[in-house]
């Protein structure tokens, strides 16, 4: 069975949705359980598109984009298992792999976007530094509609007309590219630390940053926790010693006042 | 004695309509993801019209407001109303720049750690699991339970928001004793973190071995780097950014693309 131009239509419609979605992680119909399910029911056959939502979902259970890493892209996986089970009648299990290709691709556009977006920031920066909140509303919401586009279009070439051209486009990518977006997408935050230590470090500081960093190194453990931790512990020591010596100094200062009241009354001895 | 003191005067107040506005718009908080600073421009969109409401007419106050939000920040998603909350009730009552950002910057990891084990890594394997047996046999029941158990979980971002701005009010008073003091140990914290950050965030591994013998390579990486100090190129990367940063006024953007072309250019080299 062939895909027809209203369903491709309709298909790419849902996947800007969902690609909106998966980009500001709102309500999870991003998941292959939902992507599968209503792709299923756009071909009109819902049935193969919930069993296609359980086992992609499955399948897809341990890739999640955490701490700002992108896993192969859940919504062409859904999207694509769905359209090649129908249109090639293989059993929606191997379909999953052979829908794999377009997942990639997706995510390398994902990994491509968020390296690019980076040089939004400068133009915000000086929004904000105007208070111009309209203007930086526009800009901060442009890379949405920049990602929505971009999966109405990459879901309609492949579910519509051009799937062999752009599985081959996948096959093609050289790996020093992909590997080389991967390494930009795991350099860049020096960028935005860089700029942070631009505002916030001060020379008293850089211990407490040498502290933390090797505390980080040495400590392994799934978050940041640890850190954060010793970081209140350095936090509360200093706080307890500035408020004992402010005490001090208060009470220093009032000693002080009262001796000199009684230096002047004595002053007449 | 009069800057060392909160200012309050002139700030508008936040109602409980406005906190709940803003754990809806916590959505945007990836809406211009990047990985220069992650997800700081949605952070500020999305405290926008709380900051708009706090400092009214005081349009240097909402830029310099703006300006310290847009710093790099990378959270749980269901974590960011918590912290918006927070930030929310310090902006409000005023507190020390200095205070808000560093306890910003030292909340948002471990909140990220906690949000993602219980989001990713609980959550959504067990509505997962559950939902896929059903759906495995056909059953719509599957994809239906799995779609509002995610919309229930959407609108919890309102209540998580109003925890975050009840906690954030109960502490000021704390804090209002001790402003000072307390942003000096703020700062601390968040430099503490910082330092922990760059270590776990920024990722070079150099690829490239010398051979010295026949059969026999070093590693430039296992075999230098890491036995100097682990991460230590990170660390002398993002020092040598902060250095163009601050020293020389170089612009961000060009440290961007430089980044990025020497990470492709590298890796087509095959030293990274």
């Amino acid at each position: 069975m062939s895909v027809t131009l209203m369903q491709g239509l309709l298909i790419a419609l849902f996947a800007i949705i969902a690609g909106i979605d998966f980009w500001l992680e709102g309500f999870y119909i991003f998941r292959p359980m939902i992507v599968c399910t209503v792709t299923g029911a756009i071909l009109g056959n819902l049935t193969l598109g919930i069993i296609a939502g359980g086992l992609t979902e499955l399948a897809f259970a341990g890739l999640t984009p955490v701490g700002g890493t992108q896993p192969p892209n859940p919504i062409m996986a859904g999207v694509m298992t769905v359209v090649l089970a129908y249109t090639t009648g293989k059993t929606p299990a191997t379909a999953i792999g052979l829908a794999l290709p377009f997942s990639v691709l997706m995510q390398y556009i994902i990994l491509f976007y968020y390296s690019a977006f980076s040089v939004l920031t400068k133009k915000l920066d000086t929004y904000a530094a105007n208070g111009e909140t309209k203007k930086f509303t526009r800009l901060a919401l442009l890379p949405t509609w920049i990602v929505a586009l971009s999966y109405g279009l990459i879901a309609f070439l492949c579910v519509y007309g051009a799937q062999e051209p752009m599985r081959a486009l996948v096959n093609s990518m050289p790996t020093w590219l992909s590997h080389g977006f991967e390494i930009a997408g795991s350099i860049l935050p020096a960028v935005g630390f860089g700029l942070l230590l631009k505002s916030m470090l001060k020379a008293e500081y850089v211990p407490y940053l040498l502290l933390g960093f090797t505390a980080a190194c040495f400590i392994k453990f799934g978050n940041l926790m640890p850190v954060a931790v010793i970081g209140v512990a350095l936090a509360f020591i200093e706080y307890y010693h500035n408020k004992r010596s402010m005490d001090n100094e208060k009470k220093i200062k009032t000693m002080i006042d009262n001796a000199g009241g009684n230096g002047d009354d004595s002053d007449g001895i | 004695m009069a800057s060392n003191a909160p200012e309050n005067k002139g700030r508008g107040k936040l109602t409980k309509r406005d906190i709940s506005r803003l754990g809806l718009r916590s959505i945007f908080n990836q809406s211009a993801m990047n990985y220069e600073r992650m997800q700081a421009d949605g952070w500020t969109l999305a405290m926008i019209p709380a900051l708009k409401k706090i400092y009214k007419d005081d349009k240097e106050g909402l830029a310099n407001a703006m300006g310290a939000n847009l710093q790099f920040i990378n959270t749980n998603n269901y974590a960011a109303p918590l912290l918006l909350g927070l930030e929310a009730s310090l902006e409000e009552h005023g507190e020390k720049r200095s205070t808000i950002d560093g306890l910003r910057i030292a909340l948002f990891g471990p909140l990220a750690g906690i949000g993602d084990a219980i989001t990713w890594f609980t959550i959504l394997p067990i509505v997962a699991g559950i939902t896929a047996s059903f759906a495995k046999q056909g059953s719509i029941l599957g994809p239906l339970v799995f779609f509002l158990v995610y919309v229930a979980l959407f609108f919890a971002r309102i209540p998580i928001a109003q925890l975050g701005y009840n906690a954030g009010t109960k502490a000021i008073s704390k804090i209002r004793e001790n402003s000072a003091i307390v942003s000096h140990a703020a700062s601390i914290l968040g430099c503490t973190v910082i330092g922990g950050l760059i270590a776990t965030y920024v990722q070079i591994t150099v690829k490239t071995k010398i051979p010295v013998s026949a059969g026999h390579t070093i590693s430039i990486q296992t075999q230098f780097f890491d036995r100097i100090f682990p991460n230590i190129l990170p660390l002398g990367y993002t020092f040598l950014l902060y250095w163009l940063l601050k020293k020389k006024n170089v612009s961000p953007v060009v440290l961007i693309l430089a980044t990025f072309v020497l990470a492709i250019a590298l890796s087509w080299l095959g030293v990274l």
